[in-house]
């Protein structure tokens, strides 16, 4: 009989406060560090010493908690490094200041409670950091990313820092209003259930005309597709002014919408240049009729949040392009994990957000990814190590985030696709969908009865996993497009390792 | 033109034993299944009729494929769809929802468009079977 | 190579071992019925050879298989039931083992065009499985002609033979009444195929029953309390509403509640035996030995 067993060294200890060493009565957080009056005389002294290191801490529900990933310089003391981290993105400078004594500073101070080693990585560790809930401003993801991430990941003491994940209290996260829509009533406004949904995004990216642009959008839906999407920098260029493009592409979903009896849809980006722009071409979008715009994850974590205000008082959809990401979310030394960016937007408030596709061009390592979706959709996470996710999390009502797949993916990958990334789900196939041979509308189509047949299979109960390749054969016997989709990208896969991974791994043993 | 409203409409209609086996999973799930049906299927048109209340607590596909073959009966030329409810913590929304009647001739939809100032559109999209009274439609 | 040659190469084995678990699971939860439990095997062993003789061509109508279980209460209809719809499931005859149980108020409504949707509902929740009627007669009332029950009775009898793939019905109750029911409803009478009379238990079987259902909680009998326990049936048995092993169970239960106020009153400590034992006390302090004991 084989079983799985989490192999970790890890943080086990982290927030199970049963596990964790008691303190000694009385005195227990200055135990190890100076009297009042050494630590405030003027100076430099280690962080460690200022309060920012409580390894006896006991993290409270109201907390929010942090952990980093951090490489000291050399000869630094991991501990003392982490104490830095917790000074830099709290209350502390370089040196003492007798103004502290003004303040309640033992609240204010962030709290590094525990260093653990990074498995198979002795330059790394995992510093976990709690945060006071009185240190952020209600309802603000730039208030809370100023200090988390605001000056610290430039300090010097650590050859790198990566902000790896997070846990938001209950109470924190009822100030956010979260996603407008939400996967729920994403679904009944569009009546579409029980299958992920599909989409395009535009090709070529740059240089349509608004007319031609228009005429991808009506093919692509009309074919077969719930969506297409602009790019993320189709905005308003000398090619395609953005009333241009909003007008075509709305005649297109409405004669698609006729031509198919289905709730229709493109992702109108309103990404402007100011926050005034982006509301009048909003608000344009919602003149034509559409159920849903885009915006940028580049316009900034204020404009998001206003967006989706935006968009929840006029009942649109809010797709985000999580363009930019990829300079900080991917390399695993240095950053912001994408699944923290996940968090963060989640509580911004978007209905739709890029999150990997595992097989397409794009990042994507099978854990990882599951990991930022169950972030998305879950209404709870419970810790899991395997899939990234450091914390147990609940995400208070805040509806779900329907995660998008885009990046070279295509009809063929159908049985992975829906094996990995389940049915709450929008697949984009953009070359996948316009690059096919013999046209737009049969790209969207072959696309459509791969899904239908996939799903079709699956819920009667076959192993789709192995049978895939077999039932999608079967399915483009009678659908010819299928059936040239499937010859044109037969041997198309993307096949290098990914650089985000798992530092936790599930391996098999065999048990007597 | 052929509707494409639901989870299958782009495979070939659905053979009764392949309407068993997805009314199976619904019912594995715990999901309440439901025949609804219309002669209205426009893409905004919500609420069709429903043959009787979604069925609670059932084991097995039989009792739905009854309602499905009375449905037919008496609507034989209307659009009938199996819808399947979840009431689960985080949905309580549809998780299934696909045709398994529709009429041999489909006339379908036209859009009709209201100008307005600096080239903008007032889109309507109409239905052609609505044209005539219900009942008399397909 | 004629075809009637191949049908003599052609050769079955039997299968049933999944019944015989189930069979012998029967014998060891349920004391007695001798009876019933030779009936139960030979329905199945009658299934068994059903499904060899289609398996070869010998015959294609499927089986009926509805029953009726008539005996007084506690003789063990509701677990045979559950049973009978396990060896079904094992056969192939039923898709699930799964019973509903319901009495007339699941099946008949208060008012008029209630009582159809509602004997429907519960038809569609029973399907692919075995539903099952207890005190069926409670369907039929001569008296008042426009009760509904008969409403019940005309769909019930339209699904036995319709969907005889999908259903399997049980009707149960008490003998006499039972037998009253089914001539005054020769349609229904005649749609069932196994009539299966369950015995009362006899005074040794249902003090078997007792010591079997201690044992299942943790306690025993002492010699004295088992004793007491045998004069209290013989007692019991000729009182009214006696309901075989329903009334053994109920009478544990105040054995149990009486031990208990006794170890309460009794005080000091406690051993395992001690809490284990019902003696003749709680058994005499009962109500049929009349006031002789007291409490």
């Amino acid at each position: 009989m084989t079983l799985l067993t989490l192999i970790c060294r890890g943080p086990t200890a982290a927030l199970h406060g049963a596990d964790r060493r008691d303190g000694d009565e009385g005195g227990k957080h200055m135990a190890r560090q100076l009297n009042p009056k050494a630590r405030y005389t003027p100076g430099v002294i280690p962080y460690k010493q200022m309060g920012y290191w409580e390894p006896d801490y006991d993290v409270k529900d109201t907390d929010v908690v942090a952990v980093f990933r951090i490489t000291p310089q050399a000869g630094v003391d991991p501990e003392e490094a982490a104490a830095a981290v917790a000074g830099e993105s709290s209350t502390a400078t370089w040196t003492v200041v007798w103004t502290d004594r003004l303040t309640n500073c033992e609240l204010y101070r962030a709290k590094a409670f525990q260093v653990d080693p990074v498995p198979g990585n002795p330059e790394q560790f995992f510093a976990f950091i709690a945060y006071d809930l009185e240190l952020f401003e209600p309802g603000s993801i730039a208030n809370l990313t100023a200090s988390i991430i605001g000056n610290v990941f430039g300090f010097k003491a650590v050859k790198a820092l990566r902000l790896e994940d997070m846990r938001f209290p209950v109470a924190y996260l009822k100030t956010f209003s979260g996603p407008p829509t939400g996967i729920v009533v994403e679904r009944e406004r569009l009546d579409k259930f029980g299958r992920p949904l599909l989409g395009a995004t535009t090709k070529p990216k740059l240089g349509l005309s608004g007319r031609n642009y228009g005429r991808v959008v009506y093919e692509a839906l009309r074919g077969g597709l719930d969506f297409v999407k602009d790019d993320e920098n189709i905005n308003s260029q000398s090619f395609m002014h953005w009333r241009d493009r909003f007008l075509y592409c709305m005649e297109a979903v409405n004669r698609a919408s006729a031509a198919t009896g289905e709730v229709k849809g493109h992702y109108l980006n309103v990404t402007a240049g100011t926050m005034e722009q982006m509301y009048e071409r909003a608000e344009f979008a919602k003149e034509l009729g559409s159920v849903i715009v885009m915006i940028d994850l580049v316009v900034g974590y204020t404009a998001i949040q206003s967006m989706a205000n935006w968009c929840r008082r006029n009942d649109m959809i809010l797709h985000l392009h999580r363009a930019g990401h990829g300079t900080y979310t991917r390399q695993k030394s240095h950053g912001v994990a994408f699944r923290v960016i996940a968090k963060w937007m989640r509580m911004a408030g978007v209905d739709h957000i890029h999150a990997g596709t595992v097989v397409g061009k794009l990042e994507g390592d099978p854990h990882m990814i599951k990991g930022i979706y169950d972030t998305c959709r879950e209404i709870r996470t419970p810790r899991n190590l395997e899939t990234g996710l450091f914390f147990d999390q609940d995400w208070a009502s805040l509806n779900k985030v329907m995660p998008v797949a885009s990046g070279g993916i295509h009809a063929g990958q159908m049985h992975q696709l829906l094996t990995y990334l389940g049915d709450d789900t929008v697949l984009q196939f953009g070359g996948g969908t316009i690059g096919h041979p013999r046209g737009i509308a049969a790209g969207a189509q072959a696309n459509r009865v791969a899904l239908e047949a996939m799903v079709l299979a699956r819920n009667e109960g076959r192993d789709i996993w192995h049978e895939g390749p077999a039932i999608l054969d079967q399915a483009a016997r009678w659908c010819t497009p299928l059936r040239q989709a499937l010859e044109v990208w037969k041997d198309i896969t993307f096949d290098y390792a990914s650089t985000d991974t798992p530092d936790f791994v599930v391996q098999e043993t065999v048990s007597a | 033109m052929h509707i494409t409203q639901g989870q299958f409409s782009f495979l070939p209609a659905l053979t009764d034993e392949q309407i068993k086996r997805q009314v199976k999973w619904a019912l594995d799930h715990e999901w309440a299944v439901s025949v609804e049906y219309t002669d209205d299927p426009h893409p905004r048109n919500t609420y069709w009729e429903m043959h009787g209340h979604p069925m609670f607590d059932l084991r097995d596909p039989a009792g739905v494929m009854e309602e499905i073959t009375a449905c037919r009966l008496a609507f034989p030329s209307h659009y009938i769809r199996v819808m399947a409810f979840d009431s689960s913590e985080g949905w309580e929304t549809p998780r299934m929802s696909f045709i398994v009647n529709r009429p041999d001739h489909e006339p379908g939809f036209r859009v009709e468009r209201q100008e307005g100032p600096g080239r903008s559109l007032r889109y309507t999209v109409r239905s052609y079977a609505v044209e005539r009274p219900e009942g008399q439609r397909y | 190579m004629n075809t009637a040659q191949s049908h003599v190469e052609r050769r079955i084995t039997l299968e049933g071992e999944g019944v015989q678990r189930v069979l012998e699971r029967v014998n060891r939860e349920l004391v007695g019925l001798a009876p019933v439990k030779a009936r139960i095997g030979q329905i199945a062993a009658l299934l068994m050879v059903d499904r060899a003789r289609r398996e070869l061509g010998l015959t294609t109508e499927p089986p009926t298989l509805h029953m009726s279980f008539t005996g007084n209460p506690g003789t063990g209809k509701t677990t045979m039931a559950l049973r009978l719809a396990e060896i079904l499931h094992e056969l192939g005859y039923v898709r699930s083992s799964h019973v509903i149980a319901v009495t007339r108020d699941d099946l008949v409504g208060q008012y008029i065009g209630h009582t159809a949707p509602k004997t429907k509902e519960v038809i569609k929740r029973a399907m692919g499985g075995v539903l099952f009627i207890d005190e069926a007669y409670y369907l039929y009332r001569p008296e008042n002609e426009r009760d509904y029950g008969q409403e019940s009775i005309e769909i019930l009898l339209q699904a036995m033979e319709n969907d005889r793939d999908d259903l399997v019905v049980i009707v149960a109750g008490y003998q006499d009444r039972m037998d009253r029911f089914f001539q005054s409803n020769p349609g229904l009478h005649s749609r069932i195929a196994h009539h299966i009379e369950f015995p009362d238990y006899s005074a040794e079987e249902l003090l078997t029953v007792g010591d079997l259902l201690l044992e299942e909680q943790g306690y025993h009998f002492t010699e004295a309390g088992r004793q007491a326990f045998a004069d209290y049936l013989e007692r019991r048995m000729q009182q009214p509403h006696f309901s075989n092993a329903r009334s053994v169970r109920n009478a544990l239960d105040r054995f149990r509640l009486r031990q208990a106020m006794r170890l309460v009153e009794q005080g000091g400590s406690l051993g395992a035996e001690e809490l284990a034992a019902i003696d003749a006390r709680e058994v005499l302090a009962s109500s049929v030995f009349g006031k002789a004991s007291g409490r």
